[in-house]
């Protein structure tokens, strides 16, 4: 296929994911140079589609860097196009903000659409900053519920077809549910999970703890996720497109049962269940405890005291995913992947 | 997770953060003196993961220290007016005077020494760690060592050698972003040092190292799990220091604001404060309070110092050599 002067991607590595405390109960690290590779795979996807050009993140670990030596020894070694690689010039804190910079910057350069790499939390935070430019989502972090674990030359084969205008995107993407906290001016949001916890610090971040839960918010969840939204995923699964989402509450001296839910990879424990609710839409929800912190997508985020008064709402105003296996059914049904044996685009040979 | 801290720890933290800052501070006054013989590399900004991993620790537990090991000691529970002492080259000293900065050490501590040679804590904590297994202490060994010291081999055969023999051994990579001079992005080849635990078969986990209560948690999951039989960890803690490598570097690696920004920004002691009297734990009279007196107590350890007597020539003599009844 040919390119595409304007054809821009975004391409988003968070290179902290899958390294929180957690690692301790599960010993599985996300490696860098997995990461890097990820990339090059779907630049080989993206190339076949036309796609001219990637912006990426830059970061202090040596993932741009890796894609960049990949891109060089690619030119050298194969005929095959593959995007322009453009680093975003941008400082780096080594923390969430390098990642909602790097989007905004892509934003404001025109990309089509943004494929992220990372756990729910580096979705989150693309998902905040993102408005409607479609994203397509792979796990490379320590709980997985809202990205796709998947080959990343499909998801890149997807998201070169999508930014190519070769689909309509109404009929592959999805729009996402979202959680909504308000506390004081400040308001975030969360993609899979809202906890509420006891603990009073953020610490690390992590949650891989029970005993000070209080209760739990969620968008959906599976009978097979892992993390905070597998409670109510074992007790009553929501879809990602119902219209509802659920709040757990927990109860360490009186529960009405005992839940074994795995709350973090490798980490299985007993969760005094009290109840389960369906939760609405728009619902301002109050959380249960007077001070505590708040997990977001599993992470700890917020810390309040009892002059605050956070609260809690669903919405479905959560960022637009491409849906990769609809986008290849699609593509395939209407034949854009099928070429004739003498198709003059030598990208195309390899699919006759 | 992390039980919570009562207040008693809390006040613990802020006044081993303390005294490590203004020990710090001072010896960067008195080093521009010339009465400090030989190299001095601070531990300021530091604080936290000292702290954080310290607090986990008994008097029986081991820690192996690096150049940089002022903090480590201190959080240990050294004594400051025998440490300053140790650093003035006087007699009284920790080690008689003549170890000086970098080989601070009191064994009866549990505290190995601060160390000249990059990377060479680890296989002290290994010997140490295996010790503690072969006699059913239920101690552990830490090992310090900072993003330089993680380029070594002495590190990499002990992570090693750790994972092999299922050590209740810790290993804390002081990641401050540089190696003497150069930038750990151009150094580390994994670009996070936590990466490399999953080649030995060891979790490796990554905390902020300007968050004393994320030090804290991490490192007591460590401590945990090596004091539960379940082997060594690596815990890399991202943090900054605010001077030089050593008293002197002049630093024209660094960005010129870099330094105004981490403590404007990143300073654990004020980050903790922040926290502790946002959620009403500790109150700002309290805080101050330990940091009067934590200055008197530093104000008392350099008068000590200076005031005390220099080792005799004879002293050249003596610990060199240990006898074995």
């Amino acid at each position: 296929m040919k390119s595409h002067p304007d054809c821009l991607i975004g391409i988003v590595t968070n290179p902290e994911s899958g390294r929180d405390i957690r690692r301790f109960f599960n010993s599985s690290v996300f490696p860098t140079s997995e990461k890097v590779n990820m990339v090059v795979r779907i630049l080989a996807a993206l190339g076949v589609f036309g796609v001219q050009g990637v912006l990426m993140m830059p970061d202090s670990v040596g993932i741009a860097a890796g894609v960049i030596r990949a891109v060089q020894a690619h030119r050298a070694i194969s005929p095959d196009p593959w995007p322009v690689v453009c680093i975003l010039d941008q400082t780096i804190e080594r923390s969430a903000n390098d990642t909602r910079r790097a989007v905004r910057l892509m934003m404001n350069q025109g990309v089509r659409l943004i494929i992220v790499l990372g756990g729910d939390g580096t979705h989150r935070v693309v998902a905040a900053e993102c408005r409607d430019i479609p994203l397509v989502t792979l796990s490379t972090g320590t709980n997985n519920a809202f990205p796709d674990f998947r080959e990343a030359t499909s998801a890149g084969m997807a998201a070169g077809l999508c930014a190519m205008a070769k689909l309509d995107l109404s009929k592959v993407c999805r729009r996402n549910k979202r959680l909504n906290v308000r506390i004081g001016d400040r308001e975030e949001i969360a993609l899979v999970d809202v906890g509420i916890c006891s603990t009073r610090h953020v610490g690390t971040k992590a949650l891989w703890g029970v005993e000070n839960l209080a209760e739990v918010f969620v968008t959906f969840s599976n009978r097979d996720s892992t993390g905070l939204s597998s409670i109510p995923g074992l007790l009553r699964p929501t879809g990602r497109d119902d219209g509802e989402g659920a709040v757990v509450r927990f109860d360490g001296t009186d529960p009405a049962y005992w839940l074994y839910a795995p709350i973090a990879p490798g980490l299985i424990k007993r969760v005094p269940i009290r109840s389960i609710n369906p939760l609405q839409f728009g619902i301002k929800c109050q959380v249960a405890i007077s001070s505590g912190t708040i997990a977001l997508d599993g992470e700890r985020e917020i810390e309040f005291t009892p002059a605050e008064h956070p609260y809690v709402w669903l919405d479905r105003q959560g960022p637009l995913t491409v849906d990769v296996l609809k986008a290849l059914e699609l593509a395939a049904n209407q034949g854009l992947l099928v070429t004739g044996k003498h198709d003059p685009d030598p990208q195309r040979q390899f699919m006759s | 997770m992390t039980a919570q801290l009562d207040k008693k720890q809390l006040l613990q933290a802020y006044r081993t953060m303390r005294r490590i800052r203004e020990f710090e501070e001072r010896v960067h006054l008195e080093f521009a003196t010339g009465e400090i013989p030989g190299f001095v590399h601070l531990y300021a900004g530091e604080e936290a993961c000292a702290t954080g991993v310290s607090m986990h620790l008994g008097k029986g537990d081991y820690v192996a220290s690096t150049h940089r090991g002022h903090g480590h000691c201190i959080a240990k529970g050294m004594d400051l007016r025998l440490m300053m002492a140790e650093i003035y080259g006087k007699k009284p000293g920790i080690c008689g005077g003549k170890g000086g900065s970098m080989h601070v050490a009191d064994l009866d501590l549990g505290m190995m020494g601060a160390n000249g040679i990059v990377g060479g804590g680890g296989p002290l904590v290994c010997g140490a760690a295996l010790a503690a297994k072969v006699k059913k202490t239920n101690n552990v060994a830490v090992c310090f060592f900072g993003d330089g010291g993680s380029n070594q081999g002495t590190i990499l055969e002990s992570l090693n050698l750790a994972a092999v023999w299922q050590l209740p051994a810790i290993f804390v990579a002081e990641n401050n972003g540089y190696a003497e001079s150069t930038s750990s992005r151009w150094s580390v080849a994994t670009g996070n040092i936590a990466d490399r635990g999953a080649a030995f078969g060891m979790p490796g986990a990554i905390v902020d190292g300007h968050d004393f209560f994320a030090v804290y948690e991490g490192a007591g999951e460590a401590v945990k799990r090596a004091r539960s039989g379940g082997g060594p960890s690596l815990l890399e803690v991202k943090v900054n220091r605010y001077y030089g490598h050593f008293e002197g570097d002049q630093q024209t690696y660094r960005g010129p604001d870099e330094v105004k920004k981490l403590r404007e920004t990143k300073d654990c002691l004020m980050l903790f404060r922040r926290e502790v009297t946002k959620q009403g734990e500790l109150t700002e009279k309290e805080l101050n309070q330990i940091d009067d007196e934590v200055k008197a107590e530093v104000d008392e350890a350099v008068n000590f110092a200076k005031a005390a007597p220099k080792p005799e020539a004879s002293d050249l003599l003596t610990d060199v050599y240990i006898a074995y009844a």
